[in-house]
């Protein structure tokens, strides 16, 4: 009898707390508004947030990481640009768009390329799809290893080496909170003191909840409190639907099993044959390619598997109405013609792509011939033929913006 | 004393009765005229896609299992899985249900069996991967003979937002995003290589409908605890590891080499859990067995490949009411990345299976062919339970016998 209480109480105990757990999954993750609530975040990542936002990190003294991360527009780019100014003296570009920070980063899984032990199975099922890692080619694990790279990248914060970024860490206004919360020499061990603070950016991007507020008229809908209009659920339908549109197998949309909201992204890589973007200073040189997982920015072992050239990241579809530039190398600048590249890529492929003097279409041209079979062919919509029906006309492409535009959080600017 | 109490005690009464008699019933019953030595607690420890040829070799990447545990219970040697695909094999061994279109490719969408019919053997016709309230499984028969049963699943619920902590399965209708292994992030730690299709009462509803399920089909981290009383362990256990520990993938998210030496180290640290356990050592018997062979032929060209996938079974196995005809094609892809997968027949290979029990000797090797469904007409003969479910019923079908114990 005795044994009998004791494990009856240990069920009540094991109970109160699995409930507690679902109470806490729902205030931080389901967002039903409790996003805009201040919540405290720790001091690790409260010193985070002002590295963050702390242009002086930079060697133009002008580029913060918010500056290219916009708070007021989902932690993505504020304007146009197909590519961020960056550098000493803010004239230097890279190769890639600036993405949203929202709702992805506690998220990510680390990259991997699964495999089955069968080979049959390998060849066979579809479900060996490299995934995750941060950046659009995965390339780092950790919100740490991935913050070194834009403070010293040289045409983004551009800061030369650890004494360099250590030495200006050392006169911040806020200083002090390095010595309080690392000890009084961490300033006399530079990379220490910048492991440091990247550690501190990794915490802000974990923690603060402007992260991942769920404060869309979608995340509103999903929770019984708000209704989409006709014309957004034709959208929806539309975005799901696996013969034609088929959006929703790779931006999830789908509630989670504990209820918690889809954050329209499963992190796989997928070869969309993005057009050449001639506003990227690098492709004035026609043999310079950047093809995502096979590098060259990338340049792990990984990164030697040819079968990876031209694969990119799938990015979250939230907040992507508040977006000027479209896709890793920002080649569009309106949802619209984002969206009409999916459902005509295949049908009128002389729209996208460099036709050559002979009047021949150079489809996926952003990659080397060799590597353009890399290229999905296989997923809706992007399995037709020149001359077919692109699987959406202007209306439904209307819908299908009006449904994105439920995704925008409260706080986003458009 | 309070209410409930008293109540348990009641139950509890009728519980001992009821087991009482069930052993009863299975000394009278037990297959081919052999009387089964009192086995109460059984575990079924199921691996992933292994032929028998690459795991009891010579030059085995699992030595432990190979060689090891081989030496301490019964080989045997001509164990057959029963479809390809996995989830079938899974659906057999519990159900004695043949395989369907749908779970032969593992349903990529949790969507309920639509049942036209009846058939032979208990078969229900039609297609479908969670099956109507009306089929019964070995659930059901221990649950009705007063026999306790668990289900225990690696990394089910870690990532809640994939799959409930227990009884965990995908939304029915849904997608199941559980196909897809989930890499450790900042919100999932561990990450979580859980896999519905590996876990084979999550498709009835005669389970997953019952508040049972959740109490019953739970996280692998619940089994060392559960092992420390024979009162705590349950008669029948299902053990599935992730897919990593289970060997399905090479390499595994988590940067595990996974495969058969991935098997291994599992093995070594479950295995020694489980027979030292004190239900185990008074009167267990642990079946690690495999779900299907993984083997077959692949031709390269530049045209893509063309995949043969045999198919053999044996045991007089029958195809069942939903498959049509063999063999079978599948075309996937274009270009060098097109597929032609023939399967010739619709059988699982042969595997091999490993049985350890106090009730055995070690060193035993049996010839005698087997498959799921004989496993399943084994687990209910040694429970005594009087109806063989599916094609466990099969005429003819053979349990494990004196070969063994
Ligand atoms: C000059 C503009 C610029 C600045 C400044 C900048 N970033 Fe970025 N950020 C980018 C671009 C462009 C990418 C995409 C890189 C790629 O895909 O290779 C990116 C990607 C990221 C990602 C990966 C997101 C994902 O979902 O994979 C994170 C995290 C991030 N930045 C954080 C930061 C932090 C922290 C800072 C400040 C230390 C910072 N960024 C400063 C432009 C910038
Ligand atoms: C097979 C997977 C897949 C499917 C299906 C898919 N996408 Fe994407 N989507 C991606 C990937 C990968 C990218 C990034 C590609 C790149 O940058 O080169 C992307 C990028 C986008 C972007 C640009 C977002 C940004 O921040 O730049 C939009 C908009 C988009 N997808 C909308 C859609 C819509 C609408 C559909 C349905 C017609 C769709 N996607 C179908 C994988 C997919």
């Amino acid at each position: 009898m005795i044994q009998a209480t004791v494990l009856r109480l240990r069920i009540c105990l094991c109970l109160a707390i699995a409930y507690c757990c679902v109470c806490c999954g729902r205030s931080d993750h389901k967002g039903s508004g409790q996003g805009r609530q201040a919540s405290p975040l720790s001091p690790v990542a409260a010193l985070g947030r002002q590295l963050f936002f702390d242009p002086g990190l930079s060697a133009s003294g002008k580029l913060a990481c918010a500056s290219c991360h916009d708070p007021r527009f989902a932690y993505g780019p504020s304007n146009s640009r197909a590519v961020q100014l960056g550098g000493p003296s803010l004239k230097s570009q890279g190769n890639r768009a600036v993405p949203s920070l929202r709702y992805t980063l506690d998220r990510t899984p680390r990259w991997m390329h699964v495999r089955a032990y069968s080979e049959i199975e390998q060849l066979t099922e579809t479900d060996s799809v490299p995934t995750g890692g941060f950046t659009s080619d995965g390339r780092f694990n950790t919100l740490r290893d991935q913050a070194t790279f834009p403070l010293f990248a040289a045409n983004e914060m551009a800061n030369r080496n650890a004494v360099e970024l250590a030495a200006k860490l050392a006169h911040v206004p806020y200083s002090r909170a390095f010595v309080v919360l690392f000890g009084k020499a961490i300033f006399s061990n530079p990379s220490q003191a910048v492991a440091k603070a990247t550690e501190a950016l990794e915490q802000f991007e974990l923690e603060d909840r402007s992260f991942h507020p769920f404060s869309s008229r979608f995340d509103a809908w999903m929770d019984g409190k708000a209704m989409l209009t006709h014309q957004e659920m034709r959208g929806k339908r539309l975005f799901d639907d696996p013969n034609r549109g088929n959006c929703a197998s790779c931006h999830l949309d789908n509630r989670g099993t504990d209820g918690s909201h889809p954050i329209f992204t499963d992190f796989q890589f997928e070869g969309l044959g993005v057009p050449r973007n001639p506003e990227i200073p690098a492709n004035a040189n026609p043999a310079f390619f950047d093809m995502g997982l096979c590098g060259p920015l990338r340049t792990d072992t990984a990164s030697e598997n040819k079968a990876y050239c031209g694969l990119f990241k799938t990015p979250t579809l939230r907040n992507v109405t508040s977006r000027k530039v479209f896709f890793h190398n920002g080649r569009f600048h309106s949802l619209r013609e984002a969206l009409r590249f999916y459902v005509q890529r295949d049908t009128n492929p002389e729209r996208w792509y460099a036709v050559t003097r002979q009047g021949k279409v150079r489809k996926f041209d952003d990659l080397p011939s060799i590597y353009r079979d890399n290229m999905d062919v296989i997923d809706s919509p992007l399995t037709l033929h020149p001359g077919q029906m692109p699987v959406w006309n202007h209306r439904n492409i209307d819908d299908v913006i009006a449904f994105l535009r439920t995704l925008k959080d409260d706080d986003v600017v458009h | 004393m309070p209410l409930r109490a008293v109540r348990s005690l009641f139950v509890g009464l009728v519980l001992s009765i009821s087991v009482l008699f069930a052993a009863l019933g299975a000394a009278q019953q037990a297959g081919h005229g052999d009387v089964h030595p009192p086995i109460r607690h059984v575990f079924v420890l199921t691996l992933e896609n292994k032929n028998y040829s690459s795991i009891f070799s010579q030059d085995s990447p699992a030595p432990y299992l190979s060689r090891t545990l081989v030496a301490q219970g019964a080989m045997l040697r001509q164990y057959y899985g029963t479809g390809h695909g996995s989830l079938d094999n899974y659906i057999a061994m519990i159900s004695g249900q043949s395989n369907n279109p749908d779970t032969s490719d593992d349903c990529g969408t949790f969507e309920d069996f639509k049942q036209t019919g009846v058939a032979d053997d208990g078969q229900v016709v039609g297609r479908g991967c969670v099956y109507p309230s009306s089929v019964k499984t070995v659930v059901d028969q221990l649950n009705t003979a007063g026999f306790t049963w668990k289900g225990y699943m690696g990394d089910m619920g870690n990532d809640p937002a994939r799959e409930s902590a227990t009884c965990g399965h995908p939304v029915l209708g849904m997608p199941d995003l559980t196909n897809e292994q989930e890499g450790e992030s900042a919100r999932v730690p561990e990450g979580d290589m859980y896999a519905t299709r590996h876990n084979p009462f999550a498709y009835f509803h005669s389970i997953i409908d019952s508040p049972l399920c959740q109490k019953d089909v739970v996280n692998l981290n619940r089994l060392p605890n559960d092992l420390k009383a024979i009162a705590t362990t349950a008669n029948f256990n299902f053990i599935t590891p992730n897919v990593c520990d289970d060997g399905h993938d090479a390499p595994c998210v988590d940067g595990r080499p996974g495969g058969l030496a991935s098997i291994d180290a599992f093995l070594r640290r479950w295995v020694l859990l489980i027979l030292a356990s004190p239900a185990y050592k008074k009167d267990g018997l642990l079946i690690i067995n495999f779900d299907e062979g993984g083997s077959g032929a692949i031709e390269r060209s530049k045209d893509g490949a063309v995949i043969t996938v045999f198919g053999e079974s044996c045991c007089n196995q029958r195809a069942g009411p939903n498959l049509g005809t063999y063999p079978r094609v599948k075309i996937s892809g274009v270009g060098d990345q097109k597929r032609t997968r023939r399967t010739l027949k619709f059988g699982g290979e042969r595997t091999g299976a490993v049985l350890l029990s106090p009730f055995i000797k070690p060193g035993t090797i049996s010839d005698v062919p087997y498959n799921h469904y004989s496993l399943l007409k084994s687990i209910e003969d040694i429970f005594g339970l009087r109806e063989h479910l599916g094609y466990a019923g099969q005429t003819g079908l053979v349990a494990f016998g004196s070969d063994i114990f």
